[in-house]
């Protein structure tokens, strides 16, 4: 049987205990050293994120703040925009700040709206596109995808003059309208992916045993899709709760504003003079969001392609 | 029953998406000012964008923020994001992930309050507290880099999407080829330069391009932190838009303004078609019973 | 050379334990194979001799210096995985020449190596092509040439053969081995198919649930099984197991099952002696199986389940009393299902084994 060529170093001993030796050594040193850059670099460039976080619930809180974010003087008087009746004046023009649960109800209302409305209109737009063929799916798909992809925002003038000319300015239902029907496409993908992901044999036994297409969707699709709704249901809320660009444009009325221009105002008015103030404002802004945000970790950093806005 | 599920769907988007598109072609045409008086003019507003003396500075900024914010951070930060936070314990990664996700689910208005402290002019805002500790005056970070700020503060919450998609294109890389890499005498950094990376090719581009769309339409957060200011500074295109049509209420003109990027918009979601696998998104249902 | 020692070596995760006190001595140029069913450790084996796992305990020795702690980099190792794990966006040139790029070596040395290990998998026409334009022999044809072009002191198959087709199969296991022999490497094949380790290796090691059974060469497993376990996990169809109980007529030692009485073997005796009247449980190939359709002639009669035709030989099952018991038969066998059937075996063909601990008697 013919040989092939091994090179003469081949014939010597594999290797020596210390060649060993020392090359786990090196291995093992190259991996702590790697671990170590890796863990000191991101908390580096995470500190930027998690310091000012740290700031705004010490701030709130105390008196002054010292060395940027070290608290002193425990204080709940920042808080005080919750109880004291009329805070004080909105920065270049004669009126006043409105209420705090004035403006915590219209958010309310601004955010539930908007869930409600893309709950109900995705749920069941999901569910016949995923489920039903009809003659212009695969164009009214495409359309769906290219609208989901349109950047709403650039739409804006022409929105303010429709709001305007069906009188919704200064209505949250005008807001609301808006906002529930530029993030419809996206609570249409999301959704379709639920009922998607429901076997057809489930739906299949169901007309089987006698139900009729609407009752199958009632009696056993929708109970399936139920974290689908749940997540469209809390992505929407905080939509509404956290927007600032349509309730900018759109309510001018100051006893309409949400949350988001109750802050914006009373950064204006008190930036340079009471941080405090500013902080606690915010972090009651915040407590939604930040709930959404402990709860929903996990499921969040599974979002892959299909195009997020979370 | 297709009205019934469809139709809200169709009713809105309809009336609050597809209307104003072409309200905004047929507002281009027009000079609607802020006493909502107005007529047809033609292309003149559109012939008005050439003699904008703004304008140049707009487009510039636009350039500059979309390009260096694109690069260093909705793309570049995510990838180095994504990259490093799969290289250590699952569990720590997911952590930092999370801290870096925070920007992006802080309302929009808050987050810019914390920018607004960090670049606060006095000597209270933390930058020049840290510049205090150095012995360093008070600095004016937006009048001295506006670009810089407006980079940064949109390049925080930017990186967020990139580092999440990515992570989750790496993490679905085979385990063989990582395998196969190393018993081929790979180390750590060979195996993200010659498997990983070539195998996210695709991933990495989506996010570029989907990035690339969602930076030239955005301008909130500029808004809040520095206004578009000093002056026009740090205006990109579509605050451009805000202020001259909300603003300043040149409601025609704005509208001219909007219209491309309506087009630029229309276009981009257009190509989407082609991007995305879309014959696997509508397979055909399999109940045909009505 | 390449002398493998594997010393009470064993694989935790967490509470599972995979593997467990395994003892293996491999010897240099051996082809072995490590073979049983999914889960029982064979695969956790191969990736700790290549590195990627590290051993809870025990030790991993290549000529006698242990690397339980040495990188995979190090270890001059080769592997063939069942995925291939071809790089895709690489050519198959650049595939192979891989592992001589990460070690920096001069251009005209890659070059040359990677021709002749391309050769030795004779894949030299398709040296540009991509892994995605190649068939699934030419892809493991690729990731055996990019094994080898290190010129490892040991190659590592995990289920080499799974992936191709049956003719195809017939083919490679042939090659793989020829060319085993001839480049003197040691070998070790992970595999859940008895026929790949039965027709390729020199040796073969037998796990389950994360414990060796048995190791031996091809025929040793097969006549001379340690246990039920591998009695019934090596050969096609698989051995028959009767329970019966041992029985002594003047002098004469049988097995007494329902329905049927087999005589055995005069040496067995001495093996049996404590078991007078104790349960055993017998061992009998298919193919040790005298069938007859004449009536009477036979010890054991029953009756014909079922014929399958194989072709060239016939599977036939047969009913005894509650018991159903496989047979091969000749091409001519003429019988049909529900027609009688007598059935003898000769008495140096049983295995013995102890019901209880499974393990073989005789």
């Amino acid at each position: 049987m013919e040989q092939v060529t091994i090179p003469a170093g081949q014939l010597r001993r594999w290797r020596t205990p210390q060649e060993v030796a020392a090359l786990a050594q090196r291995a093992r040193r190259r991996e702590v050293l790697t671990q170590t850059m890796i863990y000191a670099l991101l908390t580096l460039i995470s500190l930027p994120i998690v310091v000012p976080y740290l700031w705004l619930v010490a701030a709130a809180f105390s008196e002054r703040v010292s060395y940027g974010i070290i608290p002193s003087g425990f204080t709940l008087n920042n808080w005080r925009f919750l109880w004291v009746a009329n805070l004080g004046f909105v920065s270049g023009t004669a009126g006043r700040l409105p209420n705090i649960w004035q403006v915590v109800a219209n958010s309310l209302v601004l955010a539930v709206g908007t869930a409600a409305i893309v709950v109900v209109v995705s749920t069941l737009a999901g569910y016949f596109i995923s489920r039903h063929g009809f003659s212009r799916r695969a164009g009214f798909l495409k359309g769906a995808l290219a609208l989901q992809a349109f950047p709403g925002i650039t739409l804006l003038v022409a929105l303010f003059i429709l709001l305007r000319s069906l009188n919704l300015l200064n209505s949250m239902l005008g807001v609301i309208l808006v906002i529930a029907a530029l993030h419809l496409p996206f609570a249409l993908f999301v959704m379709k992916g639920f009922f998607d992901g429901i076997p057809w044999d489930i739906e299949m036994s169901a007309l089987i045993d006698g139900a009729s297409r609407l009752r199958a969707w009632y009696t056993v699709l929708l109970p399936q899709a139920r974290n689908g709704i749940a997540a469209v249901a809390m992505f929407s809320f905080l939509w509404g709760w956290t927007d600032y660009i349509y309730v900018l444009t759109f309510v001018l009325r100051r006893s309409s504003w949400t949350m988001a221009l109750y802050l914006n105002s009373v950064i204006g008015e008190y930036r340079f003079a009471d941080y405090g103030l500013m902080a606690a404002v915010g972090v009651f802004y915040m407590i939604p969001s930040l709930l959404f945000f402990l709860f929903t970790q996990r499921q969040l950093l599974q979002i892959t392609l299909g195009g997020t806005k979370a | 029953m297709l009205l019934l599920f469809l139709g809200p769907f169709v009713l809105l988007t309809v009336l609050f998406f597809v209307m104003p598109a072409i309200i905004t072609a047929f507002l281009a045409l027009t000079n609607l000012d802020a006493a909502f008086q107005g007529t047809y003019v033609g292309l003149d507003n559109f012939r008005g964008l050439f003699a904008d003396p703004l304008l140049p500075r707009v487009l510039l900024n636009t350039v500059v923020y979309v390009f260096f914010t694109l690069i260093c951070f909705n793309t570049g930060l995510g990838l180095v994001l994504a990259l490093l936070t799969t290289h250590i314990p699952d569990r720590v990664g997911t952590v930092f992930r999370a801290i870096w996700l925070l920007p992006r689910l802080t309302p929009m208005v808050v987050y810019g309050l914390l920018w607004l402290w960090f670049v606060d002019p006095t000597k209270y805002g933390m930058l020049n507290t840290a510049r205090s500790w150095f012995g360093l005056a008070p600095l004016d970070l937006i009048s001295a880099s506006p670009w810089l700020v407006i980079v940064l503060v949109n390049g925080f919450i930017g990186a967020s999407l990139g580092m999440v998609i990515l992570t989750s294109a790496i993490k679905s890389v085979p385990e063989d080829y990582v395998r196969a890499a190393r018993v081929d005498g790979a180390s750590s950094l060979a195996i993200v330069r010659h498997v990983i990376l070539p195998l996210i090719r695709w991933p990495l581009t989506f996010v570029l391009v989907n990035q690339t769309l969602a930076l030239l339409t955005s301008y909130e957060y500029i808004l809040l932190v520095t206004g578009g200011g000093p002056f026009y500074d740090t205006t990109v295109y579509a605050l451009y838009v805000f202020r001259r049509a909300i603003q300043n209420g040149d409601y025609g003109y704005g509208a001219a303004l909007a219209f491309i990027l309506v087009v630029v918009g229309a276009v981009a979601a257009l190509s989407y078609w082609r991007l995305l696998n879309f014959e696997r998104m509508i397979s055909a249902p399999k109940i045909e019973a009505d | 050379m390449g002398r493998i020692v594997l010393d009470k070596l064993g694989k935790r995760f967490g509470v599972v334990e995979a593997l467990r006190d395994l003892n293996l001595e491999i010897a240099d140029a051996e082809l072995i194979a490590l073979l049983g069913p999914s889960g029982c450790g064979k695969t956790t084996t191969l990736l700790m001799l290549a590195g990627i796992y590290k051993p809870t305990s025990g030790q991993i020795l290549f000529d006698g210096v242990a690397v339980n702690d040495l990188p995979p980099q190090d270890r001059h190792i080769g592997m063939v995985f069942q995925s291939y794990a071809l790089y895709p966006h690489m050519t198959v040139f650049d595939n192979i020449a891989f592992p001589l790029r990460l070690l920096r070596r001069p251009v005209d040395e890659i070059q040359r190596r990677v021709l002749e290990a391309a050769a030795l998998v004779q894949i030299e026409a398709l040296m540009d092509r991509r892994p995605s334009q190649l068939s699934g022999g030419q892809q493991q044809r690729t990731a055996l040439a990019r094994a080898l072009v290190k010129q490892p002191t040991l190659l590592l198959l995990d289920e080499p053969l799974s992936n191709l087709d049956a003719k195809l199969r017939v083919l490679m296991r042939a090659e793989i081995k020829h060319l085993q022999r001839r480049l003197g490497i040691t070998t070790i094949l992970v595999t859940h198919d008895q026929v790949e380790a039965m027709t390729m290796a020199d040796r073969i090691a037998v796990l389950r649930d994360g414990l060796l059974q048995q190791v031996g060469t091809p025929d040793d497993l097969y006549y001379r099984p340690a246990n039920t376990f591998v009695a019934g996990f090596i050969g096609s169809p698989p051995m028959n197991f009767i329970p019966a109980q041992v029985e002594t007529t003047d002098g004469q030692v049988a097995f007494a099952a329902e329905g049927m009485r087999l005589p055995a073997a005069e040496w067995t005796a001495p093996h049996l002696a404590g078991r007078r009247g104790g349960p055993v449980l017998v061992g009998v190939r298919p193919e040790d199986i005298r069938l007859s359709l004449v009536p009477g002639e036979s010890a054991v009669q029953g009756r014909i389940l079922d014929v399958e035709p194989l072709g060239r030989e016939l599977v036939v099952a047969v009913t005894v009393g509650r018991q159903v018991v496989v047979a091969i038969a000749d091409h001519g066998f003429a019988g049909k299902p529900d027609q009688p059937i007598g059935m003898s075996v000769p008495p140096e063909r049983i295995y013995v084994f102890d019901p209880t601990t499974e393990s073989a008697i005789v």
